[in-house]
């Protein structure tokens, strides 16, 4: 296969316009912005940002992410306990759609990307055409982690009724936003071209070894 | 023939690199990558005029979407309302200044600087008002692409008006209705914005036929 890599040129991330590469960074001749031929250490920025969002993710499991006060007792829910409160009063779809949101999606691509990146490193069973895809769904559901934060900052101004009831947002909150906001910038620091380049060099040298 | 004297060009895919030459679209066509499928360029119908209309809805639909109260509830005799700027302004009385400031970011600010950036863009071609420093504009333009939040927003206020049915009496205003119709102004503003022809008809007003295309 053809790649602009392979013959000396590189796609600018930001105009789509195919640059000669002649010293990295490149500075591209439309938009003037500078670029690499890939996404500059991609491994490795990919893989601290995930590790950060994996550490940030424990404490937001552990405290409380929203405090209700009702009578002026406080209540405090967590984000898994406040499913099971979905669950409790029957409102199943909400407690779908909170649990997918907010642990299926965060943990899926934590370790998801956790997995492209090993791939790449190592080359084991590569498949790009199935990893990029993987990649893709991985990058699209990044910002819908977001929704329990909103569903917690709308509850906490809406809710606001004095002494009657009263909505409070618990610590884990910040710790969920710096995991979801951390999630997306790992999504936008891996490349997903590195798959199509190992696999590249794999069969490249599978034929080298076949003519030995 | 003309066609042959012009500089080759290439287009590379953005997902797996591979490298075609450029193909000749009419508007409302795409071509896509043969090893990884995904669209390598898009001539969208339209472009201008749509992106243009749809950005200047959208900003006029802005200032009641944002200041307008969203929903309201009643329990026990008390009513209160909220917009989406009063939530920013109690988070902060609140001491939440990171949700306040995330929330401000990702549902007002950004979806703002993009859709006036979506109208000066559209605006500046329309008009044939060209400048220079839009190839900078642009290019800034494209650092805000995946941070606009509004349509998880939207699900964020779906998610808690169930929650609020459950045990309140929940009203909706007129706020959360000029929402939904900028959530789909701003969505389809910038669907609507045809890059790869901007960054060309920039190219095109600005820059010398370039040298890094004749390579074949």
């Amino acid at each position: 296969m053809r790649t602009a890599k392979s013959k000396g040129l590189a796609l600018c991330p930001k105009c789509h316009k195919v640059n000669k590469v002649v010293s990295e960074p490149i500075q591209c001749s439309r938009c003037m912005g500078s670029f690499y031929q890939r996404k500059y250490n991609s491994l490795q920025y990919t893989f601290a940002w995930n590790l950060a969002a994996l550490l940030a993710f424990i404490p937001a499991n552990l405290y409380p992410i929203m405090v209700v006060y009702q009578l002026g007792v406080p209540k405090e829910a967590t984000i898994l306990s406040g499913i099971g409160e979905f669950i409790d009063h029957g409102l199943y779809p909400i407690a779908v759609i909170i649990f997918t949101a907010s642990i299926i999606v965060p943990l899926m691509k934590i370790i998801g990307l956790f997995v492209l990146v090993y791939k790449v490193h190592t080359g084991m069973r590569l498949k790009p055409n199935k990893h990029s895809k993987i990649y893709h769904i991985l990058e699209f559901l990044g910002p819908w982690s977001m929704l329990d934060v909103f569903v917690v900052a709308l509850m906490v101004t809406i809710v606001e009724l004095g002494f009657v009831t009263s909505v409070a947002a618990g610590p884990a909150i910040n710790y969920f936003t710096i995991t979801v906001i951390f999630t997306m910038f790992a999504a936008n620091s891996f490349d997903p071209r590195l798959l199509w380049d190992k696999k590249e060099i794999q069969s490249k040298e599978k034929n080298a070894l076949k003519t030995t | 023939m003309t066609q042959k004297k012009q500089p080759k060009q290439w287009v590379a895919c953005q997902q797996c690199d591979a490298l075609f030459d450029k193909p000749l679209l009419k508007q409302g066509q795409s071509a896509k990558c043969t090893r990884c499928g995904s669209v390598l360029v898009e001539r969208k119908v339209d472009s201008i005029e749509r992106s243009f209309h749809w950005s200047l809805a959208g900003l006029i639909l802005m200032l009641p979407a944002i200041l307008l109260p969203l929903m309201g509830v009643t329990l026990a005799g008390q009513h209160h309302q909220a917009s989406l700027f009063d939530c920013v302004l109690v988070l902060i009385e609140r001491d939440f200044f990171m949700i306040a400031s995330l929330l401000f970011l990702f549902a007002i600010a950004v979806p703002i600087v993009r859709l006036s950036g979506a109208l000066y863009l559209s605006y500046s071609f329309k008009f044939n008002r060209l400048k220079p420093s839009l190839l900078n504009f642009f290019r800034a333009y494209h650092h805000l692409d995946h941070w606009a939040m509004l349509n998880v927003f939207m699900l964020g206020i779906v998610v808690s008006m169930y929650k609020l049915l459950d045990d309140t009496e929940l009203s909706v205003n007129l706020g959360l209705l000029s929402f939904i119709l900028w959530l789909v102004c701003s969505t389809m503003a910038s669907a609507a914005l045809d890059q790869d022809y901007i960054w060309e008809e920039l190219e095109q007003a600005f820059l010398e036929p370039n040298t890094t295309d004749e390579i074949a």
